[in-house]
């Protein structure tokens, strides 16, 4: 190569140089960019909820958590009976799927002859994935009318004469209600604390359980010995996780709740959630106050699932970081 | 000692694995039920019709042409918007800024994002877009989808580039590659599956939504193609004909709910054998 | 020149491509590399040996600068190479790094086909026909002896190959570059033994015409393949000089105990 050549080669080579390191700086700081947006959207989310419901905060102050009334033409609203609900339906949810979702977790570690174990497995997953507003529809059209011809009578029944169970279950049996929603959330949060158990499971070391099974254990006394208490806060964290799902849910909930701004202490009567009642009313809602009102419980939401999501990851990074070291 | 005790445990054990077995054909049988309903009353329903005639008015026959076009539209902008800045937000937590502070507090962030309700999602755009605009809008709609999908491709990407291996960096760059190049021909390929993984999770994800909508694109009973008016969606129309009192309705509820399923399962079928067929080699 | 100021040290094999002075390496408070001189000569095969956690990756690092991936990762001291310093800061890593070739533990071929493997170096700086990167890639397969093996199969993918002919690609790849210094780590670790001995085969046919320097774990590898050998030991450099004298008469008691495997 001659001389001149070279110095060309070499003039060609710097101006490629200097391109590639103004490229990454460009691409450096424009992915960098999209991360803040992804900050910008959660902070968006809480600032945009904040200053929507300052008008109805600023009125109603904290007198709208403990309000019962909710009323569009008086202009008197308060949380209490959504609050309520959303509490009450996630909270049964949760009592019912975590029994079976370990149960679950278990027969698909332990029990299930193993051709099946993947397949079961996937399909759980996959169910995880269905849009809740085909469970609603089919809570209204299929459950809904099987509870109110079935279950409801004959516990109502049941239970007239004792003491707190009768108001517990008190009827007339709708059908739709309270009970419905949350067991309607069940069947929706089993496919998630289902297969994040089952992860959590996967982590606990082999080796761990065949010590246990080495010294004479039963398949029962190794899960609830070893496997669980080794788990506990994976477990917990995929819980947390459900419950922030089930605080959260729409569509299946509002299918089925009733909508009834009423706090009461039957689970077969109607009741409303937080989600429920914005769902149902957000669009025919006119006056400043009452879409504040709407959005004011939109802001109550986002800082519950908030606190237990923040919970849920935290304890879910614990048990990563375990199974990593 | 262990002959005294042993019976009893050895029930005990049998009872506690009965329930677990019951609790699993409680759940799958349940799980089934649903899906069987839904197949039973969607399938007598479903009919060319559905996907070329447009939402009807009450008591007359029709279809779904309508709901189906404005779900496709907003999917694919929301879409469009969303996995740009989801894979480059991903790219920077995987590499750019790997041992970054603001990596951790994005990822913690995102993660709650991802599971945060979507009706609050719904909320965050009527006060940003819906009411500035004055009216409820296929934009909005598509903006409250492009928040749920960023999320979700974030953590697909950062998880699929956190696992192509150091190595195949250093080679990249040990060739005299800068970071760019290495992150564009050598990291985004060997995560290729992985992140359309990602992507078609994130279609799957927003295909079924219908609480973001509700309040932003709204709903439409006529064909319309103007972005900046109310657009039918496929999960509005079911909410509203499923509630409503005509039978017409409601079996093209049941219907278009099948149909979403239907859809949401085949994509999350496929994006799994994606990433299956990588985990196998 | 900056050459001028610093004239290239003597070494007995020649003059020094690589003069390493005063070097101290740190991944965050724990020093990895305490005061490292040395000077490696051109045109010729350099051995690191000691046992694992030595430093001699650490230092095989430094040369190409591919620590600077990593945070808290840092180099003080001077490492010439043909009296530059690298760990200036107004050298560029990328045209570094195309001098300095590196090749890895465990074959590293790109998610691409074999051809593509080679030809992703060659049009990073260099825009060429598609002949004449044609001709540079056949040129690089060749000189990595894989030619023969892969010639009907350019398009297939670089992970079809086997072990062996994967960490030849690699080799390929970096000689395609046309590097003057090539860096091996381990090379062969992850290879069966006739993978291993068609590597060091190579090793040996590329010394004419380039500068290598080898970190290995197999001290037979070492004796086969390099001219000069250093030891390390914790982060030290105990002892370096031709390869026959480390193995044969070593000046330090520690490299006699480790060439000897009394510990190590």
């Amino acid at each position: 190569m001659s001389a001149a050549g070279a110095e060309r080669q070499d003039s060609r080579r710097e101006r490629i140089v200097r391109q590639f390191a103004l490229t990454d700086v460009i691409f450096r700081e424009v992915s960098r960019l999209a991360a803040v947006v992804v900050l910008a959207l959660l902070g968006g989310v809480a600032l945009s909820l904040a200053l929507g419901s300052w008008p109805a905060l600023s009125t109603f102050g904290a007198g709208f958590l403990t309000t019962e009334s909710w009323n569009p033409v008086t202009e008197k609203f308060g949380a209490l009976a959504p609050i309520y609900g959303t509490l009450v339906t996630s909270a049964v949810a949760i009592l019912l799927a975590v029994p079976i979702g370990i149960g679950i977790a278990v027969f698909l570690t332990e029990l299930c002859p193993r051709p099946l174990r993947r397949p079961i497995g996937i399909a759980i997953e996959l169910l995880a994935g269905i849009p809740s507003i085909i469970y609603g529809i089919w809570g209204l059209f299929v459950f809904a009318p099987f509870l109110q011809a079935t279950l409801q009578p004959f516990v109502i029944d049941a239970f007239a004469d004792i003491p707190v169970l009768s108001s517990l279950f008190a009827g007339p049996p709708y059908g739709i209600g309270m009970l419905t929603s949350a067991l309607i959330l069940t069947i929706m949060v089993l496919p998630f604390i289902t297969s994040i158990t089952k992860d959590v499971f996967d982590t606990v070391p082999s080796i761990l359980k065949e010590s246990a099974y080495g010294i004479g254990c039963t398949t029962w006394e190794v899960i609830s010995h070893i496997v669980i208490p080794y788990t506990r806060v994976g477990i917990m964290g995929g819980v947390m996780l459900g419950l922030g799902r089930a605080l959260g849910e729409t569509m299946a909930v509002t299918f089925v709740i009733g909508n009834a701004h009423r706090v009461n202490a039957s689970l077969f009567a109607p009741g409303t959630t937080i989600s429920a009642t914005i769902a149902n009313e957000f669009t025919e809602a006119d006056g400043v106050l009452y879409t504040s009102s709407l959005i004011a419980l939109g802001l109550i939401l986002f800082f519950i699932t908030f606190i237990i999501l923040a919970l849920a990851r935290f304890m879910l990074m614990r048990i990563d970081r375990k199974a990593g070291a | 000692m262990s002959s005294v005790t042993y019976p009893r445990r050895k029930l005990t054990n049998s009872i506690m694995m009965g329930l677990c077995v019951l609790a699993a054909a409680i759940g799958i049988a349940w799980l089934a039920l649903i899906l069987g309903a839904l197949l039973y009353k969607g399938i007598a329903g479903l009919s060319l019709g559905v996907f070329t005639q447009m939402t009807p008015p009450p008591g007359e026959a029709g279809g779904l042409l309508n709901a189906i076009a404005g779900s496709l539209a907003m999917s694919i902008i929301a879409m469009l918007v969303g996995t740009p800045i989801g894979i480059l937000a991903g790219t920077f937590m995987a590499e750019y800024g790997r041992f970054s502070r603001l990596t951790v507090i994005v990822r913690f962030i995102n993660d709650i994002l991802l599971s945060a309700p979507s009706i609050v999602v719904g909320l965050f755009v009527y006060e940003m877009l819906v009411v500035p605009m004055g009216h409820f809008s296929a934009i909005a709609g598509s903006f409250a989808l492009a928040v749920l999908v960023i999320p979700v491709i974030v953590r697909t990407t950062e998880d699929m580039l956190n696992l192509v291996p150091n190595a195949l960096r250093e080679a990249g760059t040990a060739i005299g590659a800068p970071r760019w190049i290495v992150i564009r021909s050598v990291a985004y390929r060997a995560a290729s599956s992985g992140i359309v993984t990602g992507i078609l999770l994130a279609i799957a994800r927003i295909s079924g939504e219908t609480a973001p909508l509700l309040f932003t694109a709204l709903n439409n009973q006529f064909w319309s193609s103007n972005l900046n008016a109310p657009m039918a969606s496929l999960p509005v129309t079911i909410f509203q004909f499923a509630l409503s009192p005509y039978e017409e309705w409601q079996q093209l509820a049941w219907t278009g709910a099948l149909i979403i399923t239907l859809t949401v399962l085949g994509l999350s079928i496929v994006a799994r054998s994606l990433t299956g067929r990588k985990e196998d080699r | 020149m900056i050459s001028a100021e610093k004239p290239a040290t003597q070494t007995a094999a020649g003059p020094a491509k690589i003069e390493i002075r005063n070097l101290n390496f740190y991944y965050g408070e724990t020093k990895a590399l305490k005061s490292i001189n040395m000077a490696l000569p051109a045109r010729s095969v350099t051995a690191f040996i000691g046992p694992s956690g030595c430093g001699k990756s650490t230092l095989l690092r430094v040369l190409n600068r591919i620590y600077e991936l990593y945070p808290r990762q840092r180099a003080e001291g001077e490492v010439l190479v043909d009296g530059k310093n690298i760990l200036d800061r107004s050298q560029d890593l990328n045209m570094l790094r195309t001098k300095v070739g590196m090749v890895f533990q465990k074959p590293t071929p790109f998610p691409m086909s074999i051809y593509e493997n080679i030809a992703f170096g060659i049009r990073l700086y260099e825009s060429l026909s598609k002949a004449d990167i044609d001709e540079r890639v056949e040129a690089a397969l060749r000189r990595a002896a894989l030619w023969n093996e892969v010639k009907d199969k350019l398009n297939a993918s670089g992970l079809s190959l086997s072990g062996g002919q994967q960490q030849r690609l690699c080799i390929a790849r970096t000689v395609a570059v046309k590097p003057e210094i090539i860096l091996l780590d381990e090379p062969a670790s992850a290879l069966d033994p006739l993978s291993t001995a068609k590597i060091e085969e190579l090793i040996d046919e590329l010394r004419a015409d380039y500068t290598i320097v080898i970190v290995t774990h197999n001290m037979q590898q070492a004796a086969r393949v390099s001219r000069q050998t250093a030891f390390m030991y914790l982060g030290e450099l105990v002892e370096f000089d031709d390869t026959s004298k480390i193995f044969t008469s070593p000046q330090q008691k520690r490299t006699q105990d480790y060439v000897t495997g009394r510990f190590g």
